[in-house]
C-alpha cells in the first residue's frame, strides 16, 4: 500500500475540474493545491501576492521574452519554475496532494506514486456551468471557455513533453458530463485507490 | 532567375531561422544549423551552377583558412566571408579561462574584496560594481560578469538590507558598455573585429574613447537616479552586519592564484596582439591550454573535466549555423542589395549612411539578437565601403556601438539582460519590462546620442 498519492487534473475550462479536483481531495483526506498555491508562491519566492497571481499559468509572451539556456527575462517564466520548484518540494517531503493544472505532469514524471487526470466536458455543459458560475451570457461563457482553454493550452505546451488534452499524457482522460460529477469523483477515487493498493 | 530564385530561399531560410529562435520551440543552435544545412543543399547545392556552388561551398565553410599560417600569426587582416573560425577558437578559449576562474571563486572574491573595501557603504557599493562591472566586460564576456556580479548583489543585498534591483540594473547596463570597449567584450565586436582585422587596441582607441565618455555619463545617470533611494535604506537598516569575508570566496589558492595568473596573462595577450602579432584564435589556444594546465596542476581530474565541459558546445553551433546561413545571403548577393538599398536611402551622404547604420543597429538590437544582426551587417558595411569610397573603420565603429549600446533599452536586447533579471528573478527580485525599461530606455537613449555625437567629431 503506497503511503504517498500525487494526483494531477488537466481540464478543460467548465468542465468541473476545480470541483472534482476538491471533492477528490476531500474524500482522500488530501491536501489540494489549486489558487490556494499562490500564497504558497508568494511565501517561498518573496514575489509579491499581485505578480503571482497576475503570472499564475500565464502563457510566455514569445516576443517580449528570450531564453539562454536555463535563464529567461520573462517573469511568466519565472513564476512558473517557483510554482514547479513549489509542487517538486512538496512532492519530495512525502506529502500526499492533488494538483490542478500547473503543468504538474511535467514535474512530477516519474514519480512512482503519481497519477495523471484530464476531464473535459461536453459544450453545452460547459457553457452552462460558465454562465452560472461566472454570471455571464452563453455567447460570453463560449469566448471565455474558447480563451481560456487557448491559455492553458499554451502555457501548458510550453513546458510539458505531452501536449493538453492529448490521452498519451495522462493515466485516465475522462468525460464529466457522461456520469456527472459525483459519479465521475467516485469513479477516479476508485482508480486512485486500486493503484494505492497495488 | 536561379539566381533571384537563390536569393529568395537564402531570405526565407534567414527570416525563418530569427522566427523560429523567437518561437523558442526548439534550441537556437539546432536552428541556426538547419538553416546553415539548408543553405548548402538547397540555396547552394539546387540553385546554383556547379562552379559557384563550389566557389560559394568554399568561401562559406571557409575551414581551408585555419590550416593557413595568417590565421595563427601575422597581421590582422580581413575576412568577411563565411565561417568566422577564428571567433569560435576564441570564444572557446574565453570560455575554459572564465571556468577556471569561477571555479576557484575569483568573481566572488573581486566582489566581497570591493564591498569591504567600501565598508559595505550601499551608494559608493554601486559605483564600484558599476566600473567593475564594465572593466570586467571589457576581457570577459558580459553575461559571465552579469552572473556572478548579480548573484553577490543579491546576497549583500539581504545582508545589508537594500534593494538590489537599482544595482543589477545599473551592473547590466554598464557590462553591456564594458563589452562595446573591446574587441573580446562583446561577441559583435569579435565578429566585426576577426571579420575587419581589427586588434585589441584599434577598438580601445576608438570605440573604447567614446565608451569612456558613455560610462561618465551612464554612471553619474544612474547615481542620480538611485543614491537617494540606495541610501535612505542604508541608514533604515537595522544594528550592525556581518558579512563574508573575501578570503571565503577561495576554495582553492592554489587554482586560485592559477587561474588569475591565467587571466593577466589573456589580458596581456590580447593588449598586445598587435605587436605580437598572435591572432585571437592562437590567443584562444594559448589561454585554454593554460587554463587546463594550471587547474591540472592545483586541482583534481574531476576539476578539469568539470573546466572543459564548460565549453558550451551549443553557443559555438549556433554561430557556426548562424555564419553559415549569413553566409547564403551573402554568396547570393542579398548582403549587397541591401548594401545598395542603404546607399539609396542616404543619397550616398557619409553622414546619413553613418546614422543609419549606428541608429538601425541600435533600435533593431534592442529587440533582437545583437549576434546575427551584426554578422549579416559586416559584408554590408563592407560593400558600402567599398562602393561608395568611405572609410570602412567609421562604419565598423558605428555597427559595433549600435549592435553593442542599443541592446541595452530592453531585457531581451543583450543576452548579459537576460541573465542578469532571470538571476535576479530566482534570488527573489523579478524585473518587468516596465521596471528594466524605466531606467535603461533613456539611459540608452544618452549613450546613443554621445555616440553619435562623438562620431560626428571624430570621423566627419
Amino acid at each position: 500500500m503506497k503511503t504517498q498519492i500525487l494526483i494531477s487534473i488537466g481540464r478543460e475550462h467548465g468542465s468541473g475540474g476545480h470541483v472534482i479536483a476538491q471533492m477528490i481531495a476531500e474524500r482522500l483526506n488530501i491536501r489540494l493545491y489549486d489558487k490556494e498555491i499562490l500564497e504558497e508562491i508568494v511565501n517561498s519566492s518573496g514575489y509579491s501576492r499581485e505578480l503571482v497571481a497576475k503570472m499564475d499559468e500565464k502563457p510566455v509572451n514569445l516576443f517580449s521574452s528570450r531564453r539562454i539556456g536555463g535563464f529567461s527575462n520573462s517573469l511568466e517564466f519565472n513564476v512558473a519554475e517557483k510554482t514547479f520548484e513549489f509542487i517538486q518540494s512538496q512532492a519530495d517531503s512525502g506529502e500526499s496532494f492533488v494538483i490542478v493544472g500547473r503543468c504538474a505532469e511535467q514535474v512530477l514524471r516519474g514519480n512512482p506514486n503519481y497519477l495523471r487526470f484530464f476531464i473535459r466536458g461536453e459544450m453545452h455543459d460547459k457553457i452552462r456551468r460558465v454562465a452560472a458560475n461566472d454570471r455571464v451570457s452563453e455567447k460570453d461563457a463560449v469566448q471565455l471557455i474558447r480563451e481560456t482553454d487557448r491559455r492553458r493550452k499554451a502555457y501548458h505546451n510550453y513546458y510539458c513533453d505531452c501536449k493538453w488534452g492529448d490521452a498519451r499524457g495522462y493515466d485516465l482522460t475522462v468525460n464529466s458530463d457522461r456520469l456527472g460529477i459525483p459519479q465521475t469523483v467516485e469513479v477516479l477515487v476508485q482508480y486512485i485507490r486500486a493503484f494505492m493498493e497495488q | 532567375m536561379i539566381e533571384m530564385t537563390a536569393q529568395i530561399l537564402s531570405i526565407i531560410i534567414f527570416v525563418g531561422m530569427f522566427l523560429m529562435i523567437i518561437l523558442d520551440k526548439f534550441e537556437r543552435h539546432m536552428v541556426t544549423l538547419v538553416s546553415g544545412a539548408l543553405v548548402l543543399l538547397v540555396v547552394f547545392g539546387v540553385c546554383m551552377d556547379s562552379a559557384d556552388a563550389g566557389r560559394a561551398l568554399q568561401e562559406t565553410l571557409n575551414v581551408h583558412s585555419v590550416f593557413t599560417a595568417g590565421f595563427w600569426y601575422g597581421e590582422s587582416s580581413e575576412n568577411t566571408s563565411g565561417i568566422n573560425w577564428s571567433t569560435l577558437i576564441f570564444i572557446a578559449g574565453m570560455m575554459v579561462m572564465v571556468a577556471g576562474l569561477g571555479t576557484a571563486g575569483f568573481f566572488r572574491w573581486l566582489c566581497l574584496s570591493l564591498a569591504k573595501l567600501v565598508r559595505y557603504h550601499v551608494v559608493p557599493l554601486l559605483v564600484c560594481f558599476m566600473c567593475m562591472s564594465a572593466i570586467l566586460s571589457m576581457f570577459i564576456d558580459s553575461i559571465t560578469v552579469v552572473l556572478f556580479l548579480t548573484t553577490v548583489t543579491l546576497e549583500l543585498a539581504r545582508i545589508l538590507e537594500f534593494n538590489p534591483l537599482p544595482m543589477v540594473i545599473s551592473e547590466i547596463f554598464c557590462a553591456n558598455l564594458g563589452g562595446a570597449a573591446t574587441m573580446c567584450g562583446d561577441p559583435p565586436n569579435i565578429i566585426i573585429g576577426t571579420s575587419l582585422g581589427y586588434t585589441f587596441w584599434d577598438f580601445i582607441v576608438n570605440t573604447g574613447e567614446i565608451i569612456a565618455i558613455c560610462f561618465v555619463a551612464a554612471a553619474l545617470y544612474f547615481w542620480l537616479c538611485f543614491r537617494k533611494e540606495l541610501h535612505a535604506q542604508e541608514l533604515a537598516r537595522s544594528g550592525d552586519v556581518v558579512c563574508p569575508l573575501p578570503s571565503s570566496a577561495i576554495t582553492n589558492k592554489k587554482a586560485f592564484c592559477g587561474g588569475t595568473a591565467v587571466f593577466l596573462i589573456a589580458v596581456a595577450l590580447l593588449v598586445t596582439h598587435a605587436q605580437t602579432k598572435l591572432s585571437v584564435a592562437s590567443i584562444g589556444v594559448i589561454v585554454t591550454a593554460l587554463t587546463l594546465l594550471s587547474t591540472a596542476l592545483t586541482t583534481d581530474r574531476k576539476t578539469v573535466r568539470e573546466v572543459l565541459r564548460s565549453i558550451d558546445y551549443k553557443t559555438l553551433l549556433f554561430f557556426l549555423g548562424l555564419f553559415v546561413s549569413v553566409g547564403g545571403l551573402e554568396q547570393t548577393g542579398v548582403l549587397d542589395l541591401i548594401a545598395g538599398f542603404i546607399t539609396r536611402i542616404s543619397g550616398g551622404s557619409v553622414t546619413a549612411i553613418v546614422v543609419i547604420i549606428l541608429w538601425l543597429s541600435g533600435i533593431a538590437s534592442a529587440f533582437i539578437d545583437n549576434i546575427p544582426f551584426a554578422a549579416t551587417l559586416i559584408p554590408v558595411i563592407h560593400t558600402i565601403a567599398a562602393t561608395q569610397g568611405i572609410n570602412l573603420h567609421v562604419l565598423a565603429w558605428a555597427l559595433s556601438l549600435g549592435t553593442d549600446l542599443g541592446g541595452n533599452a530592453t531585457p531581451i536586447g543583450a543576452s548579459a539582460n537576460v541573465v542578469g533579471t532571470s538571476v535576479s528573478a530566482k534570488g527573489g527580485y523579478p524585473i518587468g519590462w516596465g521596471g528594466y525599461c524605466r531606467y535603461c530606455v533613456p539611459a540608452t537613449i544618452l549613450v546613443m546620442a554621445i555616440s553619435t555625437v562623438c562620431l560626428f567629431i571624430r570621423y566627419l
